[in-house]
């Protein structure tokens, strides 16, 4: 087939399939050493700064995140603590308000029930002076009447101071009655 | 027909006496390789300014590709080699950046792959090789470093010389290898298909037949994987083989001889 037989012409000019040149090892070298040095410059080392970089910012915000979480968690708990104490206070508050009304009530009431029953008890007094004024009165007339209706009887004046005692026991004995 | 695989194409050739035989020159100055590096770098240098023209903290989409690969760079290095050998991501992204478009700028048909010319794969296995043994000598000392070649046994001393000299050659040939043959490949298919084509459709009239009409297709799908598959396999394979011998060389602060850390803070 002929598939590698290279004439003389074609070899000289073309390097040997598997050879080494060392002027290419060394543009190689150079290539590489440059290439090395502006990518690390130009690609490797931007990139990776701006990831590192952007990371950075990213572990920033996160970490204050965190920390404002945990301020707020903490103001919640005080405001929570602080808003119980208010409601407490106002339940006492009202407790305390209460309990002084009713003591008002109370004493209102203690004071208009001594008020009603001293009235009734002067009252009863009253009653009393003035059924024992009228019995006297009945008394008197009686006694008078029956001095009149005596001497009408007798025809003549009976002294209402000789016949006190008598008119009196009389007295007494219709009460008796 | 007629099919040569050749290698790449000498432009100068230095007009006095070198060094020059079969495997080994020193004479052809200028070739198609020296071009493709060049070209290549000028290309990376460029898409770098591109990509780092306008970084914003808010990034657009092309921004966000970006860093996502340099995050992923990053952190493969941080798992192969540790965290305290960051300081290599920029070399490894560097190679496996130069590898892959070294290899993709032959599709182009404009250039001859870099990757394809065993001198660019040595050159860089070799880069490989000096990195483990000056961070051998620097983190162990260089009398540490010679007896850990007779270590388990001395015995052994002519084995491990031997992996440690295979260690380049094994790289340097892997990734030749597979894109030079990559590229041998796809010529011997054209060819194939070219020949099968003029045998079909010889019929036809006049300048009809010669057009490979079967070469349109098959061989771009080969093209997927010879090209772009196995370039970035192997881009990622020497890449991560640098990684884990100089990885190697570098262990961990806390793991290096008492004697050798101290000097290590001094510095």
């Amino acid at each position: 087939m002929g598939l590698l037989n290279v004439s003389k012409d074609v070899a000289s000019q073309f390097e040997n399939f598997v050879g080494v040149n060392l002027w290419t090892m060394l543009i190689a070298w150079v290539n590489l050493l440059i290439l090395y040095l502006v990518l690390k410059k130009l690609l490797f080392k931007p990139l990776k700064n701006m990831i590192d970089s952007r990371q950075k910012e990213i572990d920033d915000m996160y970490s204050d995140a965190e920390a404002d979480k945990a301020s707020a968690a903490a103001l919640k708990v005080e405001y929570e603590e602080r808003l119980a104490r208010a409601s407490e206070e106002s339940e006492q508050m009202l407790r305390s308000a209460q309990r002084r009304a009713q003591l008002k009530e109370e004493e209102i009431l203690k004071e208009a029930n001594d008020k009603a029953a001293r009235t009734l008890e002067r009252a009863e007094e009253q009653i009393e002076q003035e059924k024992k004024r009228a019995i006297n009165d009945v008394k008197n007339q009686v006694s008078g009447l029956a001095v009149d209706i005596a001497a009408a009887v007798i025809g003549r004046d009976v002294s209402s101071a000789e016949h006190e005692d008598l008119i009196n026991d009389f007295i007494e004995n219709i009460g008796e009655k | 027909m007629e099919l040569s695989v050749n290698g790449p194409k000498i432009y100068y050739r230095l007009p006095f006496d070198l060094p020059d035989s079969s495997i080994f020159t020193m004479k052809n100055l200028v070739t198609q390789t020296t071009v493709s590096l060049i070209a290549v770098t000028v290309i990376l240098i460029l898409v770098a300014l591109f990509t780092t023209r306008n970084l914003k903290t808010r990034p657009g989409k092309f921004q966000v590709v970006a860093e996502k690969l340099v995050n992923m760079l990053y952190g493969l290095v941080e798992d192969t080699m540790g965290k305290h050998n960051l300081k290599f991501a920029p070399y490894i992204g560097t190679l496996f950046l130069a590898s892959i478009f070294g290899t993709l700028i032959g599709t182009t048909q404009l250039f001859r792959s870099t990757t394809a010319d065993l001198s660019v794969t040595a050159a860089w296995a070799l880069v490989t090789t000096g990195m483990v043994w000056y961070n051998n000598i620097k983190n162990f000392g260089f009398k540490a470093w010679l007896k850990g070649f007779t270590e388990p046994i001395v015995v052994m001393t002519p084995m491990n010389v031997v992996s440690e000299i295979a260690n380049p050659v094994s790289m340097a040939f892997r990734h030749f290898g597979n894109v030079a043959g990559g590229s041998v490949l796809t010529a011997l298919i054209y060819g194939a298909l070219g020949a099968a084509s003029s045998l079909l459709f010889s019929w036809l009239p006049g300048v009809l037949a010669d057009i490979p009409f079967l070469a349109a297709g098959i061989p771009a799908v080969l093209s997927i994987y010879f090209d772009l598959f196995s370039g970035f396999v192997q881009a990622l394979v020497f890449s991560l083989l640098t990684m884990v011998y100089v990885g190697g060389a570098c262990p961990p602060p806390e793991e290096l001889p008492e004697s050798r850390r101290k000097k290590k803070k001094a510095q």
